[in-house]
């Protein structure tokens, strides 16, 4: 029985018609003729909720935003019991990427009618995006019943339950779906691809012989249409069977149809119970046998060969390498050393190489004949000597060969990276740029002269070069890249304004970084409905796994530590967010940027205004792109919400990066200075189960005591948080007694120096005591870095030290090299240097 | 040295690879796109856990009656430092072997900038592509591509 509909949505026949016209005309996307066919309604009935809705939406697709949200609302309070008026702001909500507010208005309308399919889709497109699994299971049961003829459906819901944990369910789901099915056709891409799904489905729920009887039997009917899947799953299935013999067939056939895959090699091996990862005596020369009979069998086949390096030792080892490295040497493989590097976690390993491409050296250096494979043992040799921190040496090599073959963009390129390993930046950058200027058309070498510049802070010089390859349409190179999400830009752009002070700048990148990782987990939305439709299912379950992760891929956790720490120095000190802001404290060039970015921020703003009269363009649900209203980032620097945004980059690490020391200081870092204190000292409490004896932790525990939490923290915590503290750092020693003690006991450690140091200072010991401490950094027995005094240097300026500048000129004697340690009118004549040279020796720019 | 079917785990190193190579650039959801339509037809290069090659491909999906089904590279690179190991060719073999054998594809196409003289190299003397046609005006920028094609037959 239908219920009976309200009064005030009734309409009269020819406005009802003319209602279900409007619904049509908005389905294909005729806007204006659809908002013709509202007003006419209105007209009559201006209170008809449904058709304001409607309108508002038409409204809100011909880009009148808020004045269709605003109509859609005003439909929803005159008929809150409608299923379409909660449809369509739940569909302005998804688009906003409002997901848990849009699926409260789905759940609205479902109430008003619980059967709509189009309104339970999108609801359980919704339940995935946020991971309701048992809605989600509840939704496409539904959808199920409803509609069992669809294939889909079947699909849907076994996923549900998959992602819900409930495999044997899904297994059941499948059994019942392959039951209705009739006349599958040959070929069929997508049952193949469901049926692979079954597979697996019988592998996690460890029912190994019945998957293999369903992928042997569909294999061999050739429904099962993926041969590269099935020979796979086969293997593995064999294997976890025990079936050893055919395993090893089936894992001898992947290696002969990918020879250059190392997990088929692993599989092989692992099948006659032999782990690359532990080899023992017994297995070692198992497989180095193993390995050298697939080597001959396929002699086009390099990973065989690379991986019995891994396993051979001693004279065997020798003999290999020998043959492994001559012939890549004759051939020159310019990533030979990155390939075997990886060996030299043996040092016996290392010295074999070291001698053998001695010898080489040796041999070839009297020989004419082969003047490109001493070329490229030169290259080798000044890897391996850099790489093991023996830069002159590197560097020495690198001038032979350069002075041999003055053209190959690699020994540039090398020895850019030499020099940076000196903490040369500027050197770094000039070398790795005449690489570039050998080859101008290629995209790799612009894009590592672009971060050479970037690590020696020249952020305009990078720009310019990265202009080369980015749009000429975009409104600077940087937004280019950042428009295509290029990660290394966005962190390399950050941290070079962050080196340099900027702060707003570098704030502003990291924020571009959260952004596309944004994006990223935005993305997924649309593949929920659209997987189940093209049933790759597998593949589709890998991209759920994978956003569930997301935020532990490189450049996010680096960004937002880094994010992180900047919140925490602007909280800590309102003084620097001023003088950031403040228009005096811009130099010459940040003034230039800065206008530069106004007016192309202004320019991105222009062509809108024209545009305002409606038209049938459909503009889409989703928001315009917010305008650039911070070009230089002053509004990040001036959030008053510093603190809670540190604290929302740090969230998602907690949970994906919880083995990284630096995300627990972060999180306390934060944590202590909102009040939070349990949170705080649980943090703490990870951090030392990672490291107990870090030197930032060191430095924690002492800010920790130094707070008196005790007497700081609410007094229903306060039995909770004595009793962490007492745990964590006992009150029967003095703070000035404990810090002494932890730098007897790291005293060669500079990053514990500086630690030490940093604590003095938060125990307000006199200036003279704090600089004292860094000096001993230049002990003989100190096992000294660029990274940490330079680090040292800016705590000392920091603290406002009058021998800061002294500390300078002796780091700058100690690291001869480097760049770092350079005043402000030596990097200027060095930065003149660095153009000139470049521009006397390479007269040419091969693009135009 | 480890060529394998590239996954949604790939997805970013290969969008980072291909940004540090190309000019011709997509945003992510473009690699799930390929990857969630066509999951057997991308492969990767990789080493040491880091992504040094990749293939994004896909089929045709704008078949006309007359012509066949046939793949599409949308985009093949490697990093210039792992040049010389033939990767551009290995990851090519265990596309197009997809192509053929799941979805019955006749012939594999792609496109390339007419001035790109290093990648037409690669297609013709490595790959076996052959320039079928010039498309005018293929690129944003206004320059020409070469349609190339391999038979898979």
């Amino acid at each position: 029985m239908a219920p009976s509909i309200p009064a005030k949505r009734q309409l009269p026949s020819k406005e009802s018609t003319l209602f279900k016209e409007l619904l049509t005309l908005y389905e294909t996307k005729q806007l204006k003729k659809g908002l013709k066919a509202a007003d006419q309604i209105l007209k009559k009935f201006p209170e008809h909720g449904e058709t304001l809705c409607m309108k508002g939406l038409l409204l809100t697709h011909m880009g009148k935003r808020g004045e269709g949200i605003e109509t859609v609302k005003k439909g929803i309070r005159l008929d809150i019991t409608s299923h379409i008026v909660w449809h369509v702001f739940g569909l302005i909500q998804k688009a906003e990427k409002n997901y848990e507010e849009a699926l409260k208005s789905y759940t609205q309308a479902l109430r008003c009618d619980k059967d709509n399919t189009n309104i339970l889709r999108d609801a359980a497109n919704l339940q995935t995006q946020l991971r309701l699994y048992d809605a989600l299971v509840e939704t496409r049961h539904t959808l199920l019943r409803l509609r069992p003829a669809l294939r889909q459906n079947w699909i849907g819901l076994a996923v549900a339950y998959h992602l819900n944990g409930q495999l044997s369910d899904a297994k059941q789901v499948l059994e019942a779906y392959e039951k209705t099915l009739k006349n599958v056709p040959d070929y069929d891409v997508e049952h193949s691809e469901v049926l692979l799904y079954h597979v697996r489905v019988l592998e996690d729920l460890n029912e190994f012989a019945e998957a293999l009887t369903l992928l042997d039997s569909n294999a061999k009917s050739r429904i099962i249409v993926d041969r590269r899947a099935i020979m796979e799953t086969r293997a593995r299935l064999l294997s976890k069977l025990r079936e050893t013999e055919e395993a090893e067939h089936a894992w001898r056939a992947l290696i002969e149809m990918n020879p250059d895959c190392t997990a088929y090699y692993s599989g092989y091996l692992s099948n006659k119970d032999i782990s690359l990862e532990s080899l023992t005596d017994e297995s070692r020369p198992q497989a180095l046998h193993i390995l050298r009979d697939f080597s001959s069998q396929i002699p086009r086949a390099s990973a065989p060969r690379r991986l019995a390096l891994t396993v051979a030792s001693g004279e065997e080892f020798n003999d290999l390498v020998k043959d492994y490295l001559s012939i890549r040497i004759s051939k020159g493989i310019p990533s030979l050393f990155a390939d075997v590097k990886a060996l030299y976690k043996d040092p016996v390993k290392r010295d074999i190489v070291e001698k053998t491409m001695e010898e080489l050296r040796e041999q070839l250096s009297s020989l004419a004949s082969e003047p490109t494979s001493y070329l490229w043992t030169l290259y080798f040799l000044a890897q391996h000597y850099s790489y093991l921190g023996k830069q002159s040496r590197a560097l020495s090599l690198l001038d032979e060969a350069i002075a041999h073959t003055p053209t190959l963009p690699e020994l540039y390129t090398c020895k850019g990276r030499v020099l940076k390993r000196s903490g040369d930046y500027l050197g770094a950058a000039r070398s790795v740029e005449d690489a570039r200027l050998l080859d101008g058309q290629d995209r790799f070498l612009n894009t590592k002269s672009a971060k050479y510049l970037l690590r020696a802070g020249l952020v305009e010089e990078a720009s310019q070069v990265l202009g080369l390859f980015t749009k000429k349409d975009a409104q600077s190179p940087g937004a280019d890249l950042e428009e295509m999400q290029s990660l290394l830009y966005l962190i390399e752009d950050g941290n070079a304004h962050n080196r340099n002070g900027n702060l707003g700048m570098a704030l502003k990148r990291y924020t571009a970084i959260q952004k596309v990782f944004n994006d990223y987990e935005d993305d997924q939305f649309d593949f929920h409905s659209y997987s189940i439709r093209k049933f790759t299912i597998l593949i589709y379950l890998n991209m759920i796994h994978w956003e569930d992760r997301l935020h532990s891929f490189p450049a996010y956790p680096e960004a937002a530590l880094a994010a992180s720490q900047i919140y925490v120095r602007l909280h800590d000190d309102p003084d620097l967010v001023a003088s950031l802001t403040a228009p005096a404290a811009l130099t010459d060039a940040e003034k230039k940027a800065k206008n530069k970015a106004k007016k192309a921020a202004h320019k991105q703003e222009d062509p809108k205004k024209a545009a305002n009269a409606l038209s049938n363009e459909d503009k889409g649900l989703e928001p315009e792109p917010a305008k650039d209203d911070d070009p230089d980032g002053t509004k990040l620097l001036q959030a008053t919400d510093k603190l809670e945004k540190a604290a929302a980059w740090l969230a998602p690490l907690t949970r994906l990066d919880k083995d990284n020391i630096h995300v627990w200081i972060a999180v306390y870092d934060v944590s202590v200075r909102r009040n939070k204190w349990l949170q705080a000292i649980r943090a703490l409490n990870h951090a030392r189960s990672l490291d107990s004896e870090h030197p930032e932790l060191h430095l924690r525990l002492v800010d920790l005591r130094k707070r008196d939490p005790s007497s700081a923290c609410a007094p229903a915590i306060e039995p909770a948080v004595t009793a962490a503290l007492q745990e964590l750092i006992p009150d029967e020693v003095s703070l000035e007694t404990y810090n002494s003690q932890y730098l007897q006991k790291h005293s060669t450690s500079p990053r514990a120096i500086l630690s030490c140091a940093r604590a003095l200072h938060r125990l307000e010991a006199p200036m003279e005591e704090v600089e004292n401490q860094l000096f001993t950094l230049f002990n003989a027995d100190v096992d000294l870095d660029v990274k940490t005094l330079l680090a040292a240097l800016t705590f000392l300026k920091e603290i406002k030290s009058s021998r800061a500048e002294m500390f300078g000129t002796s780091c700058d004697s100690r690291f001869e090299l480097s760049t770092a340690f350079k005043s402000q009118a030596e990097l200027a004549t060095l930065r003149h240097d660095n153009t000139t040279e470049s521009e006397a020796n390479q007269p040419e720019e091969t693009l135009g | 040295m480890n060529i394998r079917l590239a996954t949604v785990d790939d997805a970013i190193g290969m969008q980072a690879c291909n940004l540090q190579n190309l000019p011709e650039n997509y945003t992510m959801r473009y690699y799930l796109y390929h990857l969630l339509t066509w999951p057997s037809l991308s492969y990767v290069a990789e080493e040491g856990g880091r992504i040094v090659g990749y293939i994004l491909a896909k089929m045709e999906e704008d078949v006309g009656p007359e012509d066949e089904p046939h793949g599409h590279v949308t985009s093949i690179s490697v990093l210039r430092s792992y040049r010389r190991l033939g990767l551009a060719k290995k990851l090519m073999v265990q596309s197009q072997e997809a192509m053929a054998t799941i979805y019955r594809a006749s012939y594999v196409s792609l496109h390339v900038r007419k001035s790109n003289r290093a990648a037409l190299g690669l297609y013709k003397d490595s790959l076996g592509f052959k320039a079928e046609d010039v498309e005018k005006k293929y690129y944003a920028d206004g320059e020409d591509a070469y349609a190339m094609r391999l038979s898979l037959k």
